[in-house]
């Protein structure tokens, strides 16, 4: 669980790039983050995994303040940033081999985590090159590979299908409601809106800085105009903003 | 004509670009300060140069050898020049990001080589304001010198590093060419920058030879002895660096013009071949160099090694920093390579370029220096001095880009992460340190006793140096990049441990004055309890601070 209590941030002086944000990303749900660009998700996401500190207010991952507890929280949450260019001179192999030892896994089970989702994203044979020389997809992959494998509570990702395959696309959308049907949380950004839609349990969509609409798309439909498209009911809600 | 010139500047402004960040803003209404802070950290490595020429032309002027400083300098000039043009030409010429734009656009490959050269020897030109103009205006303000001193030294400063650039970036062309035919081309890239390396040496060899023959050793004995003689010994050893030496130190306009006459036209003859014979082979280079690497999508299907061992994080994340500087071509040249090769062509290019006579008269004066324990002191200045082009520790940050963010998501202390960053640069510091203790041991016949305090002495300041400049980093980090040789290379972080190394040699000289009052066991004590309390304080302040200081990183 990722609670997001009254926090802000300004980039300058006067300009709230967040402001007064309260959210909750509860166990069990895909929760989707939309927002046109510049809006404040990456500064969220990044407030969220520690890269920055919030002017005030506080973040719990499972219980755990990312401000005064943060190694204890950064245990809890896998992440994925949104440039999969990371550690290109490393190998495959070598990368994971790397987060496994950061967040001590035992041996036999990052062997088996390691088989299981690079076969899952079909990366495996490639596993014994250096990122450098992987497409932006295979980076992408090998990335969340890494997010993924020490088996977090809670899934943190900045626009995780970005270029990905249909393939591993739907894959990991697949991962991501088994990982929320035992109970973990999945916290996304994306400006796919249909992926929204389909996969989400509740949207949150912010606007300049501000959290304009929280809840379930048929929240959202019933608050605004019913027969509309969630395209159509995001640029009411962004534009009126 | 107009577009090279464009290009150049193109060039040069995006290589030597300002640190952009989200803070952009911000920085605007503090350009004053930074611009204040950056006169501050300038004027102190330029008092400090300063002071270091003032000493030995001081010297110097007791035995009547003073014309020599002028020779040293350009001397100086040249070979850091070289050891310059050697570690960047390949990266500067072939391994840019942004050549896979400028491919495309409708220039002739003259036009890009040019610029790229010119890009070079103008990032020459900073380096030589500190190694050569300001130890030059010292000697003209000490000797009294009027404007026909002053004129004929900027002259010889801008001629002095294109010559030798020319000459090597040629080189590296012809190289280059043959880039396509390698499979792996960031070895390849690598290799050449070795070839470059061994050719310059083989090159210095070769124009000693020809100056040997041109003067008898009983000549050069004569001249040792004679005021103002060394001079000569020194200036031969390069062309252009002759004539130029010739014209600052002639005192007929007529001589001068002359000597200037013939060191332009050989630099003007190379450059104009040079773009010209450069412009049927450098797209071919360029083109070879653009796919580099392993095969995209290349798939190997060994067995996939899951370490069986842990090791401790520590270990690992050591062992991934020097992976990344290993593997990296532009990294290990111009980190990790210096470090050896460095102190390696220093040693072999003063050695072939000062007979074995002057060499002698050097040991000579060396050896006199050892009643005072003074020649301990020379040697950990010597390990300073190498210290200073080791640039992994004040590149630690930097170094990640955007990937730097990852130190703030990951479960480890930042604390811990700034100590693993370090330590690369203390082993490569190591290298120097004994590479450096060996020679030393070798020529001057030190003691192990001596030698083992030295060492640790040395050590000591490697430590608190490698602590302070990723300190350094963290307040200053250079994050967005396009090209991991503006990282390396131009980056204006890389004065700080000049600075740091000047500041240190400046200590050794006032602490030598103190040797003939106390002995020289409790002064190198001194200093090392010195060096011990910055480590701490400098640690305590890393631990403290550690989230504060990670805050540019995002």
């Amino acid at each position: 669980m990722i609670e997001i209590k009254n926090v802000s941030k300004s980039y300058v002086k006067g300009v709230k790039s967040v402001d007064s944000l309260n959210l909750e990303i509860k166990d069990g749900e895909i929760f989707g983050f939309l927002g046109p660009n510049g809006a404040g998700k990456t500064t969220t996401i990044r407030m969220i995994t520690g890269i920055l500190e919030p002017d005030g207010g506080d973040i719990l991952v499972d219980g755990y303040s990312i401000r005064s507890n943060p190694i204890e929280a950064k245990k809890r949450f896998g992440f994925v940033p949104d440039s999969p260019d990371i550690f290109l001179k490393l190998k495959g192999i070598e990368y994971l081999n790397f987060l496994a030892e950061i967040y001590d896994i035992p041996i036999d089970v990052t062997q088996e985590r390691i088989e299981k989702l690079t076969k899952k994203f079909e990366i495996y044979d490639n596993l014994n090159s250096t990122i450098e020389s992987y497409s932006h997809g295979m980076r992408q992959k090998i990335i969340i590979c890494g997010a993924l494998i020490s088996n977090p509570k809670n899934w943190i990702l900045d626009e995780p299908m970005t270029g990905l395959d249909p393939k591993s696309s739907f894959d990991l959308k697949e991962m991501m409601r088994e990982h929320t049907k035992n109970g973990n949380s999945v916290f996304f950004s994306t400006h796919i809106l249909d992926v929204a839609e389909r996969l989400c349990d509740r949207v949150g969509i912010i606007n300049k800085g501000k959290l304009v609409f929280v809840g379930t798309f048929e929240e959202m439909k019933t608050k605004f105009k019913e027969e509309t498209s969630l395209e159509e009911l995001f640029l009411e809600i962004t534009e009126n903003d | 004509m107009i577009k090279t010139i464009l290009l150049t500047i193109v060039f040069l402004k995006t290589s030597l670009q300002r640190m952009q960040s989200r803070y952009y803003e911000n920085i605007k209404k503090n350009k004053k300060i930074k611009r204040i802070l950056f006169f501050i950290v300038f004027a102190v490595l330029a008092g400090v140069i300063a002071f270091f020429s003032s000493n030995i032309i001081n010297i110097l002027q007791q035995a009547h050898q003073e014309t020599t400083f002028v020779g040293v300098i350009l001397f100086l000039v040249l070979m850091l020049t070289i050891i310059q043009a050697v570690f960047s030409s390949v990266n500067m010429l072939y391994f840019t990001k942004d050549t896979e734009y400028i491919l495309p656009l409708p220039l002739k490959p003259y036009q890009i080589i040019v610029a790229r050269t010119n890009v070079i020897i103008i990032v020459q030109y900073i380096i030589e304001i500190f190694v050569g103009l300001i130890p030059l205006i010292v000697y003209g303000f000490k000797m009294n010198c009027n404007s026909m001193f002053y004129l004929p030294v900027l002259i010889s400063l801008i001629l002095l590093p294109i010559l030798p650039t020319v000459l090597i970036s040629f080189v590296v062309v012809i190289l280059m060419s043959f880039s396509k035919i390698t499979k792996n081309k960031n070895k390849f890239q690598l290799f050449a920058t070795f070839i470059v390396f061994a050719l310059t040496i083989a090159f210095s060899i070769f124009m000693v030879k020809i100056d040997e023959q041109s003067i008898s050793d009983e000549q050069i004995a004569q001249l040792m002895t004679k005021a103002n003689g060394m001079v000569e010994v020194i200036k031969g050893y390069f062309p252009t660096l002759k004539y130029c030496t010739n014209a600052v130190l002639s005192n007929n306009i007529l001589t001068m013009m002359v000597e200037f006459a013939k060191a332009i036209g050989i630099t003007l003859i190379a450059y104009i071949a040079y773009a010209l014979l450069s412009q049927k082979l450098y797209f071919k280079g360029l083109v070879g160099s653009l796919f580099s690497g392993e095969n995209k999508n290349k798939k190997r299907k060994n067995k996939i090694k899951v370490e069986i061992k842990r090791k401790s994080i520590g270990k690992r994340y050591i062992e991934k920093e020097f992976k990344t500087l290993l593997r990296n071509p532009v990294y290990l040249i111009q980190c990790i390579l210096p470090a050896v090769l460095f102190p390696i062509l220093c040693i072999v290019l003063i050695l072939i370029s000062f007979d074995e006579i002057a060499v002698n008269e050097i040991m000579q004066a060396l050896s006199g220096l050892n009643a005072n324990g003074l020649i301990l002191l020379t040697v950990i200045g010597i390990t300073q001095f190498f210290s200073m082009i080791v640039y992994v520790s004040i590149t630690a940050i930097s170094r990640d880009g955007k990937n730097a963010v990852f130190m703030k998501y990951i479960p480890v202390s930042l604390y811990k992460q700034y100590i693993y960053k370090t330590i690369p640069n203390i082993i490569m510091n190591l290298f120097t340190i004994i590479i450096v203790l060996a020679v030393s041991e070798y020529i001057l016949k030190i003691s192990i006793l001596d030698l083992i305090i030295v060492f640790i002495i040395s050590m000591l300041m490697n430590i608190a140096q490698s602590f302070i400049m990723i300190l350094v980093d963290l307040k200053r980090p250079k994050l967005q990049w396009n090209s991991e040789y503006a990282v390396v290379k131009q980056n204006l972080n890389l004065i700080f441990p000049a600075i740091f190394s000047l500041l240190s040699i400046g200590l050794l000289i006032l602490y030598s004055k103190t040797t003939q009052i106390i002995s020289v066991y409790i002064v190198l004590a001194m200093i090392a309890v010195i060096y011990l309390l910055i480590t701490i304080f400098v640690n305590i302040y890393l631990y403290k601070r550690q989230n504060e200081l990670a805050g540019k990183i995002e």
